[in-house]
């Protein structure tokens, strides 16, 4: 089932206007040399089965956004959505190997419980949220995609051809693996008055390089940092450091990031 | 026997290492397995040196050589080209050019005895390259691409090009290097050769996104397998197998 979903925009750059229709479409073999790079530090620098990982993503047409620009030679994604249970591929090298990464990295022992239920005992309720774009991706796609994403996984809980595939998408939480930019000194309290913040990373020391995981973190059952050996573009902040950011969702929460999602982009 | 492995995350391995009949070259910085491997199948025969270009690890990408020489961009520092010096063999000539063109990987291919260029490299380059490399120099572009370094991997038996060559431009280019040629991809249908694949006469190393298909079409070309039937089988079966269940 193919949506095309037409987004028509016009971005405007020193020299002139350019317009791009990006349209939405289902995981489609080809599309995994673009879909890996996108994928590429998405476990920071380790070394596993991401080419796994990206086959399995595009297996499943179901559920699964890849975004494009409409009348590309080249076929590009630009975004890639989708949700995975992380117990109908357990058994996948690639979901082993993200596991126990995600279990190496947590340092908070409070989380670390969580996590390993989540991803063990309760994983056929947890579905994987992968969501990757170019930093450029114009923010009106978001509640589009996101909207694209969550409605295909509730038509998956009717439309698949056995009763455990539908049961397989009726996630009760989901994981998120993110990057984000924090401050510093955003963990030591004494340094308060020395700090100096520019007012864009809106007072908790933290910058999201996607601006939808902000709203994600609020709504967050929980979530945890960790440190990360790839380094992105020299940002301007040099006191910001890139980090590797895990949060899980309850499901019952989504509805009303949808609703946020809708506002966020209206006032940007 | 081809060798399938993966520099940190990344299947282009072309791209961080360099290899030729007399001596190779990987970047610094991969995990140590990049380097053991490489070092598994060569360290017997002739040095595998770690060393950065320019402080960059695309070392694949910015130099050009063969068993009579290596040629460096300008970007190279003075301590880079005094190690590749003290490292690499006697015999070999080390030499850092001034070129615009900077990324000597991508705009020279060559073995031991020809090499394909750019068709925008100045003349005193050209000289360069027949200089210290030894080399016949034809200025050729491959399916219509001007980077003749990053689309096609040839060694003295045989060649790999961009899968879009024409039939006669292949036919043109096999009588130009005199060896037989092969349109291919690697990588799982990346059209980026070099990018994917080191190869010298033999022994190859390509990224693990590799199919099996691929990896026998390079076996063949470059006439990687043993001759005796015996062995052309198990390397056959070993290629064409990839896991046991």
């Amino acid at each position: 089932m193919e949506s095309s979903l037409k987004q028509k925009l016009f971005v405007c750059l020193l020299k002139g206007v350019v317009q791009a229709d990006f349209v939405f479409f289902d995981p489609k073999p080809d599309d995994f040399h673009g879909v890996k790079i996108l994928l590429q530090t998405y476990l920071d620098d380790t070394q596993w089965d991401l080419s796994g990982f990206v086959d399995l993503i595009l297996a499943q047409t179901t559920v699964g956004t890849v975004v494009k620009i409409e009348g590309d030679d080249d076929d590009t994604p630009f975004a890639i959505v989708t949700a995975l249970n992380l117990g109908r591929y357990k058994d996948h090298k690639c979901i082993k190997e993200l596991k126990e990464f995600l279990l190496k990295v947590c340092q908070e022992k409070d989380v670390i419980r969580d996590l390993r239920l989540l991803m063990g005992e309760q994983a056929h309720d947890v579905g994987l949220l992968v969501s990757q774009r170019v930093v450029n991706l114009p923010p009106q796609l978001l509640p589009p995609l996101h909207d694209a994403l969550f409605d295909e996984v509730s038509w998956a809980t009717e439309d698949e051809p056995t009763a455990e595939l539908r049961n397989s998408f009726r996630f009760k939480c989901y994981l998120l693996v993110s990057k984000i930019y924090k401050h510093k000194n955003a963990n030591q309290k004494n340094n308060r008055n020395l700090i100096r913040r520019s007012g864009s990373d809106g007072g908790d020391g933290i910058v999201y390089i996607k601006p939808e995981d902000e709203n994600f973190h609020k709504l967050s059952l929980w979530s945890f940092s960790f440190p990360m050996h790839t380094q992105q573009v020299e940002t301007q902040e040099a006191n910001y450091c890139l980090m590797g950011f895990v949060m899980a969702v309850e499901t019952a929460k989504i509805s009303t990031f949808r609703q946020q999602l809708q506002s966020l982009v209206v006032e940007s | 026997m081809a060798t399938r492995l993966m520099f940190e995350n990344s299947c282009e391995v072309g791209v961080f290492s360099k290899l030729t009949n007399a001596y190779c070259l990987v970047a610094i910085g991969g995990s140590e397995s990049f380097y053991s491997t490489f070092e598994a199948e060569l360290a017997d025969v002739f040095p595998v040196v770690k060393t950065s270009i320019g402080g960059t690890r695309i070392i694949g990408r910015l130099c050009a050589g063969n068993k009579n020489g290596l040629l460096l961009p300008h970007t190279t520092t003075d301590q880079e080209l005094q190690h590749l010096r003290n490292s690499l063999p006697d015999q070999v000539v080390v030499q850092r050019i001034e070129e615009r063109l900077s990324a000597l990987g991508n705009c020279i291919a060559c073995n031991d005895h020809v090499a394909l260029t750019h068709t925008d490299l100045d003349r005193e380059t050209e000289e360069m390259i027949a200089d210290v490399l030894g080399v016949e120099v034809f200025r050729q572009t491959i399916a219509g691409n001007i980077l003749v370094g990053s689309y096609c991997s040839f060694s003295n038996r045989g060649g790999l090009v961009h899968p879009h060559t024409s039939i006669e431009d292949l036919d043109e280019l096999s009588t130009l290097l005199q060896v037989p040629l092969v349109a291919g991809t690697v990588n799982r249908g990346s059209e980026v050769i070099a990018a994917g694949l080191t190869v010298n006469d033999w022994t190859a190393f390509c990224g693990s996104d590799t199919t099996a298909t691929e990896l026998s079409v390079i076996e063949s070309v470059f006439k990687l397998r043993e001759a005796q039937p015996s062995a052309l089988v198990d390397e056959m079966r070993k290629s064409l197998i990839d896991s046991y269940v």
